[in-house]
Protein backbone atom coordinates (compact mmCIF):
# COMPACT_ATOMS: atom_id res chain seq x y z
CA UNK A 1 0.00 0.00 0.00
CA UNK A 2 1.18 3.45 -0.39
CA UNK A 3 0.45 6.71 2.07
CA UNK A 4 -0.99 9.93 0.59
CA UNK A 5 -2.58 13.07 1.32
CA UNK A 6 -5.26 13.77 -0.02
CA UNK A 7 -4.31 17.61 -1.50
CA UNK A 8 -7.79 18.72 -1.88
CA UNK A 9 -8.62 18.38 1.93
CA UNK A 10 -5.27 18.48 3.15
CA UNK A 11 -5.18 22.45 5.09
CA UNK A 12 -1.91 22.42 5.52
CA UNK A 13 -1.73 22.34 9.58
CA UNK A 14 1.15 20.30 9.87
CA UNK A 15 -0.25 18.23 12.93
CA UNK A 16 0.80 15.63 11.31
CA UNK A 17 4.30 16.13 10.99
CA UNK A 18 4.10 16.47 14.87
CA UNK A 19 3.21 12.50 15.72
CA UNK A 20 5.06 10.33 13.53
CA UNK A 21 7.75 8.37 15.53
CA UNK A 22 9.22 7.84 12.09
CA UNK A 23 8.75 11.55 11.04
CA UNK A 24 7.41 10.54 7.87
CA UNK A 25 6.19 13.78 7.28
CA UNK A 26 7.68 17.15 7.00
CA UNK A 27 6.64 20.68 6.59
CA UNK A 28 6.07 21.20 3.05
CA UNK A 29 7.84 24.06 1.47
CA UNK A 30 5.77 24.63 -2.00
CA UNK A 31 2.24 26.17 -1.85
CA UNK A 32 0.13 23.90 -4.03
CA UNK A 33 -2.59 25.01 -7.07
CA UNK A 34 -5.39 25.44 -4.10
CA UNK A 35 -2.43 27.59 -1.97
CA UNK A 36 -1.67 25.11 0.71
CA UNK A 37 1.22 23.91 1.77
CA UNK A 38 1.17 20.23 2.02
CA UNK A 39 3.73 18.02 4.18
CA UNK A 40 6.12 16.30 2.00
CA UNK A 41 6.95 12.79 2.52
CA UNK A 42 10.13 11.48 3.66
CA UNK A 43 10.49 8.25 2.46
CA UNK A 44 6.88 6.86 3.20
CA UNK A 45 7.19 4.04 2.91
CA UNK A 46 8.85 3.35 6.29
CA UNK A 47 5.18 3.43 7.47
CA UNK A 48 4.29 -0.03 9.01
CA UNK A 49 0.83 0.55 7.08
CA UNK A 50 2.57 0.12 4.39
CA UNK A 51 3.30 -3.28 4.40
CA UNK A 52 1.30 -4.77 7.18
CA UNK A 53 -1.65 -3.68 6.89
CA UNK A 54 -3.22 -5.94 4.48
CA UNK A 55 -1.28 -9.06 6.64
CA UNK A 56 -3.20 -7.75 10.22
CA UNK A 57 -5.94 -7.23 8.78
CA UNK A 58 -6.14 -3.45 10.35
CA UNK A 59 -4.26 -0.35 10.98
CA UNK A 60 -1.51 -0.10 12.80
CA UNK A 61 -0.28 2.91 14.36
CA UNK A 62 -2.42 5.38 13.08
CA UNK A 63 -1.89 8.57 15.09
CA UNK A 64 -1.49 10.51 11.87
CA UNK A 65 -4.62 9.22 10.27
CA UNK A 66 -6.53 10.04 13.60
CA UNK A 67 -4.96 13.50 14.33
CA UNK A 68 -5.57 15.38 10.39
CA UNK A 69 -8.36 16.70 11.13
CA UNK A 70 -9.45 17.16 7.70
CA UNK A 71 -9.69 13.17 6.77
CA UNK A 72 -6.66 13.42 4.33
CA UNK A 73 -4.33 10.84 5.18
CA UNK A 74 -5.13 7.46 3.41
CA UNK A 75 -3.17 4.41 2.14
CA UNK A 76 -4.03 3.33 -1.13
CA UNK A 77 -3.98 -0.05 -2.84
CA UNK A 78 -1.13 -0.08 -5.60
CA UNK A 79 -2.84 -0.43 -9.28
CA UNK A 80 -1.34 -3.96 -10.60
CA UNK A 81 2.23 -4.16 -11.52
CA UNK A 82 3.06 -0.59 -10.50
CA UNK A 83 6.67 -0.62 -8.81
CA UNK A 84 6.71 -0.72 -4.60
CA UNK A 85 9.27 0.34 -2.47
CA UNK A 86 9.77 -1.60 0.37
CA UNK A 87 11.84 -0.06 3.63
CA UNK A 88 12.01 -1.05 6.96
CA UNK A 89 13.31 0.51 10.30
CA UNK A 90 13.95 -0.91 12.89
CA UNK B 1 -17.98 10.07 7.06
CA UNK B 2 -19.70 11.95 4.12
CA UNK B 3 -16.73 11.96 1.57
CA UNK B 4 -18.96 14.28 -0.80
CA UNK B 5 -19.24 16.89 1.60
CA UNK B 6 -15.40 17.58 2.70
CA UNK B 7 -13.02 18.96 2.75
CA UNK B 8 -14.95 20.46 6.06
CA UNK B 9 -15.83 23.91 7.17
CA UNK B 10 -13.75 23.78 10.08
CA UNK B 11 -10.33 25.88 10.09
CA UNK B 12 -6.68 24.86 9.40
CA UNK B 13 -5.57 22.96 12.33
CA UNK B 14 -9.47 22.55 14.07
CA UNK B 15 -9.12 20.24 16.82
CA UNK B 16 -12.76 19.79 16.41
CA UNK B 17 -11.91 17.43 13.18
CA UNK B 18 -9.68 15.18 15.21
CA UNK B 19 -12.15 14.77 17.92
CA UNK B 20 -14.95 13.57 15.04
CA UNK B 21 -12.30 10.96 13.70
CA UNK B 22 -12.07 9.57 17.29
CA UNK B 23 -15.70 9.11 17.78
CA UNK B 24 -16.59 7.73 14.71
CA UNK B 25 -13.94 5.44 15.33
CA UNK B 26 -15.16 4.42 18.50
CA UNK B 27 -19.01 4.05 16.90
CA UNK B 28 -17.05 1.77 14.46
CA UNK B 29 -15.51 0.23 17.16
CA UNK B 30 -18.93 -0.45 18.38
CA UNK B 31 -20.26 -1.75 14.82
CA UNK B 32 -23.75 0.12 15.41
CA UNK B 33 -25.47 0.36 12.04
CA UNK B 34 -26.38 3.43 10.91
CA UNK B 35 -29.57 3.30 10.72
CA UNK B 36 -29.95 3.03 14.47
CA UNK B 37 -27.60 5.59 15.43
CA UNK B 38 -28.33 9.29 16.03
CA UNK B 39 -26.33 11.69 16.47
CA UNK B 40 -27.60 15.52 18.14
CA UNK B 41 -25.53 18.54 18.10
CA UNK B 42 -26.82 21.91 18.71
CA UNK B 43 -25.16 25.50 17.25
CA UNK B 44 -21.16 25.89 16.38
CA UNK B 45 -18.44 25.20 14.92
CA UNK B 46 -18.50 21.80 17.06
CA UNK B 47 -21.93 21.17 16.61
CA UNK B 48 -21.61 20.97 12.78
CA UNK B 49 -19.43 17.76 12.79
CA UNK B 50 -22.56 15.63 12.74
CA UNK B 51 -23.55 17.00 9.26
CA UNK B 52 -20.11 15.05 7.62
CA UNK B 53 -21.58 12.17 9.13
CA UNK B 54 -23.35 9.33 7.47
CA UNK B 55 -25.93 8.47 9.69
CA UNK B 56 -28.89 10.11 10.96
CA UNK B 57 -28.41 13.36 12.72
CA UNK B 58 -30.05 16.28 14.27
CA UNK B 59 -28.91 19.89 14.08
CA UNK B 60 -30.77 21.53 16.95
CA UNK B 61 -31.43 24.83 18.49
CA UNK B 62 -28.22 26.69 20.02
CA UNK B 63 -28.06 24.71 23.48
CA UNK B 64 -30.51 22.25 23.49
CA UNK B 65 -28.99 19.64 21.86
CA UNK B 66 -29.42 17.41 25.06
CA UNK B 67 -33.24 18.26 25.49
CA UNK B 68 -34.06 17.39 21.72
CA UNK B 69 -31.51 14.14 22.49
CA UNK B 70 -33.67 12.99 25.75
CA UNK B 71 -37.02 13.81 23.65
CA UNK B 72 -35.43 10.81 21.38
CA UNK B 73 -34.36 8.59 23.91
CA UNK B 74 -37.67 8.67 25.55
CA UNK B 75 -39.63 8.03 22.54
CA UNK B 76 -37.84 5.58 20.97
CA UNK B 77 -35.00 3.86 24.01
CA UNK B 78 -33.41 1.59 21.10
CA UNK B 79 -31.93 4.13 19.22
CA UNK B 80 -28.21 4.82 20.03
CA UNK B 81 -27.72 8.68 20.42
CA UNK B 82 -24.39 10.66 20.23
CA UNK B 83 -24.51 13.60 21.60
CA UNK B 84 -21.76 16.09 20.07
CA UNK B 85 -21.77 19.42 21.00
CA UNK B 86 -19.56 22.81 22.02
CA UNK B 87 -18.55 24.43 25.52
CA UNK B 88 -20.25 27.70 24.81
CA UNK B 89 -23.25 24.92 23.59
CA UNK B 90 -23.28 22.73 26.20
CA UNK B 91 -22.42 24.71 29.41
CA UNK B 92 -23.72 28.08 29.00
CA UNK B 93 -26.42 27.97 26.95
CA UNK B 94 -27.52 24.74 27.50
CA UNK B 95 -25.88 24.37 31.34
CA UNK B 96 -29.43 23.99 32.88
CA UNK B 97 -30.12 21.16 30.51
CA UNK B 98 -26.54 19.11 31.47
CA UNK B 99 -27.23 18.99 34.96
CA UNK B 100 -30.38 17.72 34.43
CA UNK B 101 -29.73 15.30 31.82
CA UNK B 102 -26.87 14.06 34.13
CA UNK B 103 -29.22 14.26 37.23
CA UNK B 104 -31.84 11.64 35.07
CA UNK B 105 -28.78 10.07 34.01
CA UNK B 106 -30.47 9.18 30.77
CA UNK B 107 -28.98 6.70 28.20
CA UNK B 108 -26.95 9.03 25.80
CA UNK B 109 -22.84 9.81 25.39
CA UNK B 110 -22.05 13.24 25.23
CA UNK B 111 -19.17 14.14 23.48
CA UNK B 112 -17.69 17.92 24.49
CA UNK B 113 -15.38 19.71 22.09
CA UNK B 114 -14.10 21.97 25.03
CA UNK B 115 -12.45 24.85 22.81
CA UNK B 116 -12.57 27.15 25.70
CA UNK B 117 -14.14 29.81 23.84
CA UNK B 118 -17.06 30.74 21.41
CA UNK B 119 -15.63 29.68 17.84
CA UNK B 120 -18.38 30.28 15.70
CA UNK B 121 -19.27 33.85 16.24
CA UNK B 122 -15.54 35.18 16.34
CA UNK B 123 -14.14 34.78 19.93
CA UNK B 124 -16.03 35.41 22.62
CA UNK B 125 -15.73 34.63 26.29
CA UNK B 126 -17.68 31.03 26.82
CA UNK B 127 -17.60 29.73 30.51
CA UNK B 128 -14.61 27.50 30.33
CA UNK B 129 -12.15 30.15 28.94
CA UNK B 130 -9.03 30.06 31.63
CA UNK B 131 -8.42 33.09 33.95
CA UNK B 132 -6.22 35.72 32.13
CA UNK B 133 -7.17 34.27 28.68
CA UNK B 134 -8.36 36.71 25.56
CA UNK B 135 -10.93 36.73 23.95
CA UNK B 136 -13.32 39.84 22.15
CA UNK B 137 -14.78 40.10 24.64
CA UNK B 138 -12.24 39.86 27.56
CA UNK B 139 -9.03 42.14 25.93
CA UNK B 140 -7.90 42.32 29.36
CA UNK B 141 -8.15 39.18 30.25
CA UNK B 142 -10.73 37.12 31.57
CA UNK B 143 -11.47 37.96 35.40
CA UNK B 144 -13.49 34.55 36.09
CA UNK B 145 -12.62 31.15 37.62
CA UNK B 146 -13.67 28.81 34.40
CA UNK B 147 -16.24 26.01 34.84
CA UNK B 148 -14.65 22.19 35.10
CA UNK B 149 -17.24 20.40 33.18
CA UNK B 150 -15.76 16.79 34.44
CA UNK B 151 -16.79 17.98 38.45
CA UNK B 152 -19.96 19.24 37.09
CA UNK B 153 -20.94 16.24 35.40
CA UNK B 154 -19.81 14.15 38.49
CA UNK B 155 -21.60 16.31 41.26
CA UNK B 156 -24.75 16.20 38.81
CA UNK B 157 -24.54 12.47 38.66
CA UNK B 158 -23.17 11.08 35.36
CA UNK B 159 -22.42 7.25 35.01
CA UNK B 160 -19.43 8.15 33.21
CA UNK B 161 -17.08 10.90 33.14
CA UNK B 162 -13.64 11.06 31.40
CA UNK B 163 -11.29 13.83 29.91
CA UNK B 164 -9.01 13.79 27.04
CA UNK B 165 -7.57 16.48 24.20
CA UNK B 166 -6.83 16.22 21.00
CA UNK B 167 -3.78 15.18 21.20
CA UNK B 168 -4.50 12.24 22.90
CA UNK B 169 -6.45 10.46 19.83
CA UNK B 170 -5.90 7.18 21.44
CA UNK B 171 -7.12 7.20 24.67
CA UNK B 172 -9.94 9.51 23.78
CA UNK B 173 -10.98 6.73 21.48
CA UNK B 174 -10.96 4.13 24.28
CA UNK B 175 -13.07 6.82 26.71
CA UNK B 176 -15.57 7.27 23.89
CA UNK B 177 -16.04 3.54 24.15
CA UNK B 178 -16.30 2.98 27.26
CA UNK B 179 -18.80 5.79 27.46
CA UNK B 180 -20.69 4.49 24.65
CA UNK B 181 -20.61 0.96 26.44
CA UNK B 182 -22.00 2.67 29.66
CA UNK B 183 -25.39 2.57 30.14
CA UNK B 184 -26.09 6.15 31.78
CA UNK B 185 -25.17 8.93 30.39
CA UNK B 186 -21.62 9.31 29.51
CA UNK B 187 -19.48 12.60 29.61
CA UNK B 188 -16.43 12.77 27.60
CA UNK B 189 -14.91 16.36 27.63
CA UNK B 190 -12.26 16.68 24.75
CA UNK B 191 -10.06 19.47 24.78
CA UNK B 192 -9.40 20.77 21.51
CA UNK B 193 -7.66 23.70 19.20
CA UNK B 194 -9.11 26.84 17.99
CA UNK B 195 -6.34 28.45 16.16
CA UNK B 196 -8.54 30.65 14.88
CA UNK B 197 -10.27 32.29 17.58
CA UNK B 198 -8.63 30.82 20.84
CA UNK B 199 -4.86 30.25 19.37
CA UNK B 200 -4.05 33.27 17.99
CA UNK B 201 -5.16 35.76 20.57
CA UNK B 202 -3.71 33.71 23.64
CA UNK B 203 0.33 33.12 22.42
CA UNK B 204 -0.45 29.66 20.21
CA UNK B 205 0.31 31.31 16.92
CA UNK B 206 0.06 27.66 15.12
CA UNK B 207 -2.33 25.02 15.45
CA UNK B 208 0.80 22.86 16.68
CA UNK B 209 1.85 24.95 19.47
CA UNK B 210 -2.06 24.43 21.41
CA UNK B 211 -1.75 20.87 20.50
CA UNK B 212 2.54 20.56 22.31
CA UNK B 213 0.62 22.71 25.13
CA UNK B 214 -1.74 20.04 25.73
CA UNK B 215 0.83 17.24 25.51
CA UNK B 216 3.27 19.05 28.16
CA UNK B 217 0.91 20.37 30.51
CA UNK B 218 -1.67 16.95 30.98
CA UNK B 219 -1.43 14.88 33.68
CA UNK B 220 -3.04 11.84 34.43
CA UNK B 221 -6.03 11.86 37.59
CA UNK B 222 -4.06 9.03 39.48
CA UNK B 223 -0.89 11.33 39.28
CA UNK B 224 -2.98 13.82 40.32
CA UNK B 225 -4.16 11.93 43.45
CA UNK B 226 -1.11 10.37 44.55
CA UNK B 227 0.04 13.95 44.89
CA UNK B 228 -2.41 14.95 46.64
CA UNK B 229 -1.58 12.03 48.95
CA UNK B 230 2.09 12.98 49.44
CA UNK B 231 0.82 16.82 49.97
CA UNK B 232 2.82 17.89 47.29
CA UNK B 233 1.65 20.86 44.57
CA UNK B 234 0.01 20.07 41.81
CA UNK B 235 1.27 22.60 39.00
CA UNK B 236 -1.40 25.46 38.85
CA UNK B 237 -1.70 25.22 34.92
CA UNK B 238 -1.84 21.47 34.70
CA UNK B 239 -4.82 19.97 32.30
CA UNK B 240 -6.04 16.77 34.45
CA UNK B 241 -6.71 13.84 32.36
CA UNK B 242 -8.11 10.64 32.29
CA UNK B 243 -11.36 8.54 33.64
CA UNK B 244 -12.83 10.75 36.25
CA UNK B 245 -15.52 8.46 37.49
CA UNK B 246 -17.05 4.95 36.34
CA UNK B 247 -20.42 4.17 38.52
CA UNK B 248 -24.05 2.58 38.18
CA UNK B 249 -26.39 4.81 39.39
CA UNK B 250 -30.32 3.76 38.21
CA UNK B 251 -30.20 5.21 34.48
CA UNK B 252 -33.61 6.82 32.42
CA UNK B 253 -34.00 5.41 28.81
CA UNK B 254 -32.22 1.90 28.66
CA UNK B 255 -33.57 -0.46 26.93
CA UNK B 256 -34.92 -3.28 28.93
C1 LIG C 1 -30.33 31.25 20.93
C2 LIG C 1 -29.04 31.63 20.31
N1 LIG C 1 -28.18 32.47 20.97
C3 LIG C 1 -26.99 32.80 20.45
C4 LIG C 1 -26.60 32.31 19.25
C5 LIG C 1 -25.28 32.72 18.68
N2 LIG C 1 -24.27 31.69 18.68
C6 LIG C 1 -24.05 30.89 17.62
S1 LIG C 1 -22.75 29.83 17.83
C7 LIG C 1 -22.48 30.46 19.39
C8 LIG C 1 -21.35 29.96 20.24
C9 LIG C 1 -21.04 28.50 20.12
O1 LIG C 1 -19.94 28.22 20.88
P1 LIG C 1 -19.51 26.76 21.22
O2 LIG C 1 -20.69 25.95 21.59
O3 LIG C 1 -18.38 26.86 22.18
O4 LIG C 1 -19.02 26.11 19.86
P2 LIG C 1 -17.68 26.38 19.06
O5 LIG C 1 -18.10 27.22 17.91
O6 LIG C 1 -16.73 27.06 19.98
O7 LIG C 1 -17.23 25.03 18.64
C10 LIG C 1 -23.40 31.45 19.70
C11 LIG C 1 -23.40 32.20 20.99
C12 LIG C 1 -27.49 31.44 18.56
N3 LIG C 1 -27.16 30.91 17.36
N4 LIG C 1 -28.68 31.12 19.10
S1 LIG D 1 0.59 5.39 10.62
FE1 LIG D 1 2.08 5.98 12.18
S2 LIG D 1 4.08 5.43 11.30
FE2 LIG D 1 2.62 5.45 9.62
S3 LIG D 1 2.79 7.50 8.77
FE3 LIG D 1 1.12 7.54 10.26
S4 LIG D 1 2.04 8.23 12.16
FE4 LIG D 1 3.71 7.59 10.81
S1 LIG E 1 -2.74 16.84 9.59
FE1 LIG E 1 -3.93 16.53 7.72
S2 LIG E 1 -4.64 18.57 7.13
FE2 LIG E 1 -2.98 18.86 8.61
S3 LIG E 1 -1.15 19.07 7.33
FE3 LIG E 1 -1.31 16.89 7.87
S4 LIG E 1 -2.43 15.99 6.15
FE4 LIG E 1 -2.74 18.19 6.03
S1 LIG F 1 -13.36 29.06 14.63
FE1 LIG F 1 -12.17 27.70 15.97
S2 LIG F 1 -13.60 26.05 16.53
FE2 LIG F 1 -14.45 27.10 14.75
S3 LIG F 1 -13.72 25.92 12.98
FE3 LIG F 1 -12.29 27.61 13.30
S4 LIG F 1 -10.68 26.73 14.60
FE4 LIG F 1 -12.45 25.37 14.74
Amino acid sequence: MRLVIDEKRCKGCDLCTMVCPYRIFQPGKRPNMRGIVVPELDRPERCPNTRLQALYGRTLCGMCQMICPDQAISWQEERPGEKRKVAIEF
Amino acid sequence: MRADRLPHIFCSGCGNGTVLNCTLNAVDQMGWKKEETVFVSGIGCSSRAPGYILADSLHTTHGRALAFATGIKMAKPELHVVVLTGDGDLAAIGGNHFIHACRRNIDLSVVCMNNMIYGMTGGQVSPTTPRTALSTTTPYGSAEPAFDLCELAIAAGANYVSRWTSFHVKELTRAILAGLRIPGLSFIEALSQCPTNFGKRNKFRQAMDQVEYFKTHGILIEKVQRLREEGKDIPPDAIVLGEMIRRNRPAMGVRK
